[in-house]
């Protein structure tokens, strides 16, 4: 009786183990469903063994309501998995993915620091006037400096660097 | 009313678990059925593993011979014939096991089958096969409940889905899985997990009953009455367990259905109204009028 009670429990786990790998790989509405079904089969194995172990209707109380439960499950999945079809003509679950959130990304990331890259500018020579510490007059005449070709010249180049 | 609580008062014993939190004088209690002893042994784990691997190669492709199939289907049938070597059954034990393995087929032709039919006609099995067992269980009433509203009901009308949904060749999503190998190390761990809880030493309670708490008629069948009762239906135990439920079985699930658990049974009459009144609601058809 006991070994009994053992060997149905262990059949009802195998049962409720194969709808639940069943539930996790399936990618169809309907097996999905279905693998839900065998794992209520299952959980009715368990309660119907405990039932007759303790000699006592409960079990079968509580099996009975849960063969209830699974058909009114059974209606309402097969309502949806109808209306479901009729939008998108397929079966696929991963077609209905757009109803978790999509902001987020299925693997997620590290997040990461964005670092500025430091700037490197070329270093010139200073060269010709400094404009202001000794800003320029308007009426400003090149030739009186003397030099006028490299005054030009200094002149130009400081005034590319600025 | 009075009926039903002179009814409740006369019974006078009922089924006292351990679990139950009350602790009742010893003589009151009468053992029925000892502690299950420990059977567990670390060779349980070896059909499990073996499953998980075969269940894997099955979904990647390496087994596509139907010779590695018969010759595994081979080996399960002497595994059971093994097993059943060290069990001094009864012939309802080997009907029992023999139930108990067409359903595991079933459930597992339902898990590598490709086309969905044969997925669900695996799944028809598996559930033929477990009203078996559960008839042999003595649950008659589940067995044909469950009988007409799986296979009767369920199984007819997901096929019509499935046909009607059905396309001449096989769609991507019948053919790549979510995740096999994540699932098949979890059921693994997970079966492994309920062999070892439920073989291991003292997991099932002895079975006492108490004879101080009343709590229902319908909780024992009527030759658990009295003392002469309970010694009569010792001697039955001896030979048979299932001897002294048969007849009144279905009776008493009924009577208890409909005193103690009356509210659950109104709860779950709603339950099916509401399911039934969502299930027209969605697979209605709105027309362009309407909208």
């Amino acid at each position: 009786m006991n070994e009994t009670t053992q060997n149905l429990l262990v059949f009802g786990g195998v049962l409720f183990v194969i709808g639940m790998v069943g539930f996790l790989t399936r990618r169809s509405l309907i097996l999905m469903f279905l693998s839900l079904e065998m794992m209520l089969s299952g959980v009715s194995v368990n309660l119907i063994a405990f039932s007759r172990h303790h000699q006592n209707y409960q079990g079968q109380i509580l099996a009975v309501m849960v063969l209830t439960i699974a058909a009114c499950e059974a209606a309402i999945a097969l309502a949806l998995v109808v209306s479901l079809y009729r939008r998108k003509a397929t079966l696929d679950v991963a077609a209905w993915d757009d109803l978790s959130e999509t902001l987020i990304p299925k693997v997620i990331e590290a997040p990461q620091t964005l670092e500025e890259p430091a700037m490197e500018f070329p270093k010139l020579t200073p060269a010709g006037l400094d404009p202001l510490s000794r800003p320029i007059s308007a009426n400003f005449d090149a030739q009186s400096l003397g030099n006028g070709e490299s005054v030009k010249a200094s002149t130009l180049e400081a005034g590319t660097n600025a | 009313m009075n009926l039903l609580n002179n009814y409740f008062l006369n019974s006078a014993f009922l089924a006292q678990t351990p679990t139950d939190g009350v602790d009742p004088s010893a003589a009151s209690q009468i053992v029925l059925q000892a502690a299950s002893v420990n059977v567990w042994t670390s060779s349980m784990l070896v059909p499990i593993v073996l499953g998980a691997v075969g269940y894997m190669l099955i979904q990647h492709g390496v087994v596509k011979s139907k010779a590695f199939l018969g010759g595994g289907a081979v080996s399960l049938v002497l595994a059971v014939g093994f097993a059943l070597g060290f069990t001094p059954g009864t012939f309802e034990s080997y009907v029992l096991m023999s139930f108990c393995a067409v359903a595991t087929g079933g459930g597992i032709g339902f898990l590598t089958a490709r086309e969905p039919v044969y997925a669900a006609l695996g799944f028809a099995t598996a559930v033929l096969s477990v009203c078996g067992v559960l008839f042999m269980q003595s649950a008659l009433f589940i067995a044909a409940a469950t009988m007409i509203v799986y296979a009767g009901a369920t199984i007819i009308i997901f096929l019509f889905v499935l046909m009607f949904a059905q396309q001449t060749e096989l769609r991507t999503y019948d053919i790549q899985l979510n995740n096999p190998l994540v699932a098949a190390a979890i059921g693994a761990v997970l079966l492994a997990t309920i062999t070892m809880c439920v073989t291991s030493d003292n997991a099932i309670m002895p079975v006492k009953v108490d004879s101080t708490r009343a709590m229902s008629a319908a909780s024992l069948p009527d030759s658990l009455s009295s003392e002469a009762g309970i010694e009569a239906a010792k001697k039955l135990d001896a030979i048979d367990p299932a001897l002294r439920y048969v007849p009144k079985l279905t009776a008493g699930l009924g009577r208890s259905m409909y005193t103690d658990y009356l509210l659950a049974v109104e709860l779950a009459g709603t339950v099916l109204l509401v399911a039934t009144i969502g299930a027209i609601a969605l697979a209605q058809r709105t027309t362009e009028t309407q909208s």
